[in-house]
C-alpha cells in the first residue's frame, strides 16, 4: 500500500512537471520551429485597406502585415477570421490567419467601417 | 528593448511578489476562463457574477461578484484591477482587490497553440489570508469555427497565517463560433489539490457544463461581450452546481 502511494505521488509529481514543462519547452523551441508562412502586405490610407481583396490558398497559414499611414488608429476586425488587431498611426502590425477552408472571409476597420472594408478569398 | 525581453522583465518583476506563502483553492463562483490573446488599446469595464449551491446539505447558496477595469497596454500586456464581493445567505462583504496581468507570449495564430502567461495578485479583506496569487500558462487553439482553451494554473496565499499551501488546477473551454451574438460551448474548472500532495479523485474540485457566449456591437469601438455557464460538480468536494456569468463593456 505504501509502495502504491509512493508510486502515485511519484507519478503525480511527474505529471505536474510535465504540465508546466510542455508550454515552456514549446516556447523554447519556437525560434527553431518557426513555420514559414506566405506574407501579405496591406496598407491603410484615408480609412481604406489596399488591397481590399486578397486571395490565398485553402489550408495554408498566411501572415498579414498591415501598415497604417493615417494619423488616426485603426483596428483590423474580422469575426470570420477571429482577429481583432489595433494598428497605431504610422505603424504596422502583423498576425497570422489560417489554415482556412475555401470561402470568403470579410474584414473591416472598426474605426472607419464605412470605408475600410475588405475580404479574404480562400481558394 | 526587444519585446520578448520586456515581457520577461514584466513577468519576472511580478513573479517575485508572491515568493512567500499561504491559500484557499476553491474556484470562486465568479471565476472565468482566461484567454492568452491581448488586444492592444482595448478598454473594458468587466463585471462577473456567480452563485453556487454547496453539496453538504446546506441550502445556503454562496455567491460572488466583481467589477473591474481592464486595459490592453500594448500588443502583449493586458492589465485589470477588480473589486470583489461575496455573500452567503444574508451576509455580504467586500472580499478583495485583485490585479490581473496577462502576457501574450506568441504572435496570434503563428503556431498551432497561442500561449500566454497569467499573474494575478489579490489582497483579501481578511488580512490573515495575506496575499493571494494565481499564475500559470494560458493556451488557446482554433480550428475552423472551433476554439479551445486550456489553462494550467497554480494558486496560493502568501505572507498570511490562514489557508497555507499552493494548489494546482486547470480550466478548459471548447467553443463553437456560430455567430457573433451567440456562440455555444462548454467549460470545466478543476483544482487537483496541493502541488506536492494531490487530493484523491473525490476530494478534487471539478465543475463542468455548457456555456454560451456572444458579443453585440453598440457603436464604433463599443461593444458588450457576455458569457454564461451552468456547471455541475463532478466530485464529492465540488459545489453541487454553479451558475456563472460575465459581461464586459468594451470601449
Amino acid at each position: 500500500m505504501i509502495l502504491i502511494n509512493n508510486q502515485s505521488k511519484y507519478m503525480k509529481n511527474h505529471l505536474l512537471s510535465l504540465l508546466f514543462a510542455v508550454p515552456t519547452l514549446f516556447m523554447g523551441t519556437l525560434s527553431y520551429a518557426s513555420p514559414t508562412a506566405t506574407e501579405i502586405y496591406i496598407s491603410i490610407k484615408k480609412g481604406r485597406f489596399s488591397p481590399s481583396e486578397i486571395e490565398i490558398p485553402a489550408d495554408t497559414k498566411v501572415k498579414l502585415t498591415i501598415e497604417n499611414f493615417d494619423d488616426t488608429p485603426e483596428e483590423f476586425e474580422s469575426y470570420d477570421l477571429n482577429r481583432e488587431v489595433l494598428i497605431n498611426p504610422g505603424s504596422k502590425a502583423s498576425f497570422y490567419i489560417g489554415p482556412l477552408s475555401a470561402g470568403n472571409y470579410k474584414f473591416e476597420g472598426e474605426f472607419s467601417p464605412e470605408t475600410a472594408q475588405g475580404i479574404v478569398r480562400v481558394k | 528593448m526587444p519585446h520578448a525581453i520586456k515581457r520577461l522583465f514584466c513577468i519576472g518583476l511580478l513573479s517575485f511578489t508572491p515568493l512567500i506563502h499561504a491559500a484557499e483553492y476553491l474556484s470562486g463562483p465568479a471565476d472565468y476562463i482566461y484567454s492568452p490573446i491581448v488586444e492592444e488599446g482595448e478598454r473594458e469595464i468587466d463585471t462577473k457574477f456567480g452563485t453556487q449551491s454547496p453539496r453538504n446539505g446546506d441550502t445556503t447558496r454562496q455567491s460572488g461578484a466583481s467589477i473591474g477595469f481592464g486595459y490592453g497596454v500594448n500588443s502583449w500586456w493586458f492589465t485589470e484591477i477588480y473589486g470583489k464581493a461575496i455573500w452567503d445567505g444574508n451576509t455580504s462583504q467586500f472580499d478583495a482587490v485583485e490585479w490581473e496581468n496577462k502576457f501574450q507570449l506568441t504572435e496570434t495564430g503563428k503556431y498551432p497553440v497561442d500561449i500566454g502567461f497569467l499573474i494575478e495578485l489579490e489582497r483579501p479583506q481578511n488580512r490573515n489570508e495575506g496575499y493571494e496569487a494565481k499564475y500559470g500558462f494560458l493556451l488557446q487553439s482554433e480550428w475552423k469555427k472551433w476554439q479551445a482553451n486550456l489553462n494550467l494554473l497554480m494558486q496560493g496565499h502568501y505572507t498570511g497565517t490562514e489557508n497555507q499551501g499552493t494548489y494546482l488546477g486547470y480550466q478548459g473551454q471548447l467553443k463553437y463560433r456560430l455567430q457573433p451574438e451567440f456562440e455555444v460551448g462548454a467549460q470545466i474548472y478543476s483544482w487537483l489539490g496541493q502541488v506536492n500532495s494531490w487530493n484523491t479523485d473525490q476530494q478534487q474540485q471539478s465543475s463542468v457544463g455548457p456555456a454560451i457566449f456572444g458579443k453585440t456591437k453598440l457603436g464604433r469601438k463599443e461593444a458588450i461581450k457576455y458569457n454564461v455557464a451552468y456547471l455541475w460538480g463532478t466530485t464529492a468536494a465540488s459545489p453541487r452546481n454553479t451558475i456563472r456569468m460575465q459581461a464586459e463593456y468594451e470601449f
